[in-house]
């Protein structure tokens, strides 16, 4: 999926479970979420095309019922969970704690892992939006991700 | 459904609905039917200005067609000269986004007050309490992101095979 959105010239950011495996989290996710540019009409339409060539289709509702996926429903409906053909994969405008697109760059890192390079978005931050979103499933996830953080300023500071 | 869920669904705010049903002495049911017809509402009144009780008129109206791939019109005057139209097939589009989007991603809040951020030495003590093996940090730690991500890969590839025969 990631080479995919990288080939599509699609501007994201990786949030979730994939940034947290990035900065050293052992917990397994099968999901991509990524956070896009909603401000450039020709990245919703890079996206929105994308997703259409892999049958995106909302997640944990009635299947079959008809749904069109280009720009303007993104427009619409700017956070989508989606499955597809590559796999699960949620698209968000903006993250929670931390804000839009653009704060979300100001606060990733560039990867190169998997054969792609990519941004994902900072250890610190990644805590702030697990806080800010507020589900039993994130702050279960907060001891690792905030013992991480130590222990890495620890690593760096030696 | 939470109201929070209801809200997301109807890409509307909750306050909103709520004020909105008291002035319409509509109960409140948290439902899909009535998210997808408070979406109709609150489209109408907030994105074209109907005033409310027309609004929620034309939305009855909607909400009784089940699939259309044509638009159909909600309200013109006698000539035809100015109408109101609603692309059905878009509206079911985002509503199914938004559905789709209360439902995983708007799970409930955690109840209480958040614990407070933990740092350095008691992030280390707090995460070893909750059972956090700080050993398997340090070695993810010692790894390049791009080993660790190679190893996420690994693993998830193992649990879906695992879940595969396992059906």
């Amino acid at each position: 999926m990631l080479g995919g959105l990288i080939a599509g010239k699609v501007r994201f950011i990786v949030v979730g479970g994939l940034a947290a495996a990035a900065h050293g989290s052992s917990r397994v996710t099968n999901d991509l979420d990524i956070c896009y540019d909603a401000l450039d009409g020709g990245n919703l339409v890079a996206l929105a095309k994308l997703l259409a060539r892999w049958k995106a289709y909302p997640r944990g509702v009635e299947t079959g019922l008809p749904f069109i996926m280009d720009d303007r429903t993104l427009r619409g409906a700017p956070i989508l969970t989606l499955t597809s053909a590559e796999g699960d994969i949620d698209v968000m405008d903006r993250i929670a704690g931390v804000g839009p697109y653009a704060d979300v760059r100001k606060h990733s890192e560039k990867v190169t892992a998997l054969g792609v390079s990519f941004r994902v978005l900072d250890l610190p931050s990644l805590i702030k939006a697990k806080r800010a979103a507020g589900r039993p499933r994130d702050f279960e996830h907060l001891p690792e991700l905030e013992a991480l953080l130590a222990l890495s300023k620890r690593k760096s500071a030696t | 459904m939470t109201a929070r869920q209801f809200a997301v669904a109807s890409a509307a705010d909750i306050k909103w609905i709520m004020n909105s049903a008291a002035l319409l002495r509509r109960r409140l049911r948290y439902n899909d039917s009535e998210a997808r017809w408070w979406g109709f509402v609150r489209l109408l009144t907030e994105a074209i200005g109907l005033p409310l009780k027309t609004a929620a008129v034309a939305a009855a109206s909607l909400v009784r067609i089940t699939q259309s791939s044509m638009p159909v019109t909600v309200s013109a005057d006698p000539s035809h000269s100015a109408s109101i139209v609603v692309d059905l097939a878009r509206y079911e589009s985002i509503f199914l986004g938004n559905l789709s989007r209360a439902r995983v991603h708007e799970t409930p809040k955690r109840k209480g007050r958040p614990p407070r951020l933990a740092a350095g030495q008691q992030a280390l003590s707090s995460a070893y309490r909750y059972g956090v093996d700080l050993g398997l940090i340090q070695s993810a730690l010692a790894r390049t992101p791009a080993q660790r991500l190679a190893m996420l890969e690994a693993n998830s590839l193992f649990l879906r095979e695992m879940r595969r025969k396992a059906k």
